[in-house]
């Protein structure tokens, strides 16, 4: 056999590895999601064939509940994304600098919430830092007796969100931050530089690209969940999660619903291409 | 140190450790402490009688048991038609030449893309058509999806680390493809693999939100029966001894397959 037709044979047994695999992800993502944009812009007429309508969206952009709920779900993910870099960043910087037993107990605790599902942090969360919760017992025996529980407040998914995207948001950190090199610090305080100096001139380029994905990856993650805001939220305004689970399954609205998900589609493609883009330009080897 | 100074740097420390003890500790020993309170009335610091009581409770309702065995046939069923689907297409990844290779490798990490709630909508939608809302297959394929990501990529990078002078070493000496697979790639490759079905079978087991749209209320799977149980807050231990108990032999699961793994495949696989 000449190696043309070798490797002609390898490419298609390659191809049909992995069909299944492929094929599933394009009926059950992509199709789906294409359908439901298109359904909720092309709808059927009263006898007989199809018409292009922006009725649904009508509804969402003047229906004033419905955009409440656009703007809480905006503002808590606005407000968790910049919470969690706030708190991942100076714990990802300790644990690039500093070895020993405490940066471990850290690195262990911080990686901790990957292994507790979410049902299992939504309980432990109510019990914790719920009306007559445990922090609350806590925070008494101290003498302070002015706690006001986030359960069921805008900040409770919040906290929730915060608890879940710790591990994965400090992981790509660590490992942007390993890139750089304790030679090229090392120089640079050789030189005078400053402690702001170098975090800014050196330590901030290295992870641009980290913080990019964290960003994005988060930005993703908090729009479309579900879990969290419906267990520790209010119900009145909601997050776009449990609203479109409630228009699905009490309301039966599926047209509403599918809407709901495109406008999510919409506002979260702004990340998803970011995050695709970020990853591309990855090189090859690198991918897997 | 040659960041900061060192004295600094462990009050630094300090302070991390004690965020993290108030954020991340104390609410996971919150749920241990409900499992053996029989009795806990607010403002005691701890539970004002200990015991059992709720265990031998949980485990004599008939409903803990349906769940449990619903989310072990989901889970098992999941898992293992992942492992048929994903393994072949790992092994392609990771050793085959084929065109349009980096663009399917792409297709995978775009689901990443997409919220996943949104796509978890979308779906049931196209179910309730296809009447799959509240069936079994329905549940399985939502849940399935999930998985694939995991289970092509953690697999693609074993079969990748297998060196290939061995494998050429077993075909000098006149190993068929297969016998290469089956004696050389397979048993380096099958710790990491391993790893992979167990996080796989323990993800599907506490997925959560792909069972509740599509599978409640007659598909009804251990999470969904804990959510019940949060909600109606009559009594609160109930949801505690299920975490614990569920949770526990998960955890130390996850462990086992974490040591195999490492911490960096995973930011390095979603781009970090």
């Amino acid at each position: 056999m000449s190696a043309a037709a070798m490797s002609l044979r390898n490419g298609w047994r390659g191809l049909a590895f992995i069909a299944i695999p492929v094929t599933a992800i394009a009926i059950f993502l992509f199709y789906p999601a294409a359908l439901s944009i298109i359904g909720t812009l092309v709808r059927p007429k009263d006898g007989g064939g199809y018409t292009f309508s922006l009725q649904s969206y009508v509804f969402f952009f003047t229906d004033s509940y419905s955009l409440t709920n656009l703007g809480r779900t905006l503002w808590t993910t606005v407000v968790t994304l910049i919470l969690l870099i706030a708190v991942n960043l100076p714990i990802a910087l300790y644990m690039r600098f500093t070895k020993g037993p405490l940066a471990s107990v850290i690195q262990a605790l911080a990686l901790f919430p990957m292994f507790v599902p979410g049902i299992i942090i939504c309980y432990a969360l109510i019990r914790y830092m719920g009306p007559n919760g445990w922090l609350q017992s806590l925070l008494n025996l101290v003498g302070f007796h002015h706690y006001a529980s986030p359960h069921l407040t805008p900040w409770g998914p919040v906290i929730g969100l915060i608890w879940d995207g710790m591990p994965l948001t400090l992981l790509i950190l660590i490992s942007g931050l390993s890139n750089i090199s304790d030679a090229s610090i090392e120089a640079a305080r050789d030189v005078g530089a400053g402690r702001l100096r170098i975090l800014v001139s050196i330590i901030t380029p290295e992870i641009t690209h980290s913080l990019l994905i964290v960003s994005a990856l988060n930005f993703l993650g908090i729009f479309g969940q579900a879990l969290m805001p419906f267990m520790l939220g209010p119900t009145n305004p909601e997050m776009m999660g449990p609203f479109m689970l409630r228009t699905f399954s009490s309301v039966r609205d599926p047209l509403q619903a599918s809407t709901q998900a495109t406008i999510t589609f919409l506002i979260c493609s702004l990340a998803g291409i970011a995050y695709v883009r970020s990853i591309s330009r990855r090189p090859k080897e690198d991918r897997t | 140190m040659i960041f900061l100074s060192s004295r600094r740097f462990d009050f630094f420390g300090y302070g991390i450790l004690l965020f993290l003890i108030f954020f991340i500790v104390l609410p996971v020993l919150t749920v241990f402490l409900w499992a053996f309170a029989e009795q806990w009335f607010y403002p005691a610091v701890l539970p004002t009688k200990w015991g059992f009581r709720f265990w031998s409770l949980v485990l004599a309702r008939p409903d803990v048991w349906s769940a449990f065995a619903t989310s072990i046939e989901l889970s098992l069923t999941v898992t293992a038609l992942s492992a048929v689907i994903c393994l072949p297409a790992a092994y392609a990844f990771a050793r085959m030449d084929f065109p349009g290779k980096s663009a399917f490798m792409m297709s995978f990490l775009m689901a990443n893309a997409f919220p996943r709630f949104a796509l978890i909508i979308s779906i049931a939608v196209l179910f309730l058509s296809l009447d799959l809302v509240g069936t079994f297959t329905g549940v399985v394929i939502i849940q399935l999806l999930n998985t694939l990501l995991l289970m092509i990529w953690l697999p693609t990078a074993a079969f990748k680390a297998v060196s290939r002078e061995m494998e050429e070493a077993a075909r000098d000496v006149g190993a068929t493809a297969w016998q290469v697979f089956r004696y050389v790639t397979l048993p380096q490759a099958f710790p990491t693999i391993a790893a992979a079905l167990l996080m796989t079978f323990v993800w599907t087991f506490y997925e959560t939100e792909g069972a509740w749209l599509v599978g409640a209320p007659r598909i009804r799977t251990m999470p969904l029966l804990m959510m019940q149980m949060i909600n109606n807050q009559l009594v609160v231990q109930y949801g505690a001894v299920l975490s614990v108990m569920l949770w526990v032999p998960s955890l130390v699961a996850i462990l086992m397959a974490r040591r195999v793994i490492g911490g960096d495949a995973f930011a390095k696989g979603l781009g970090g």
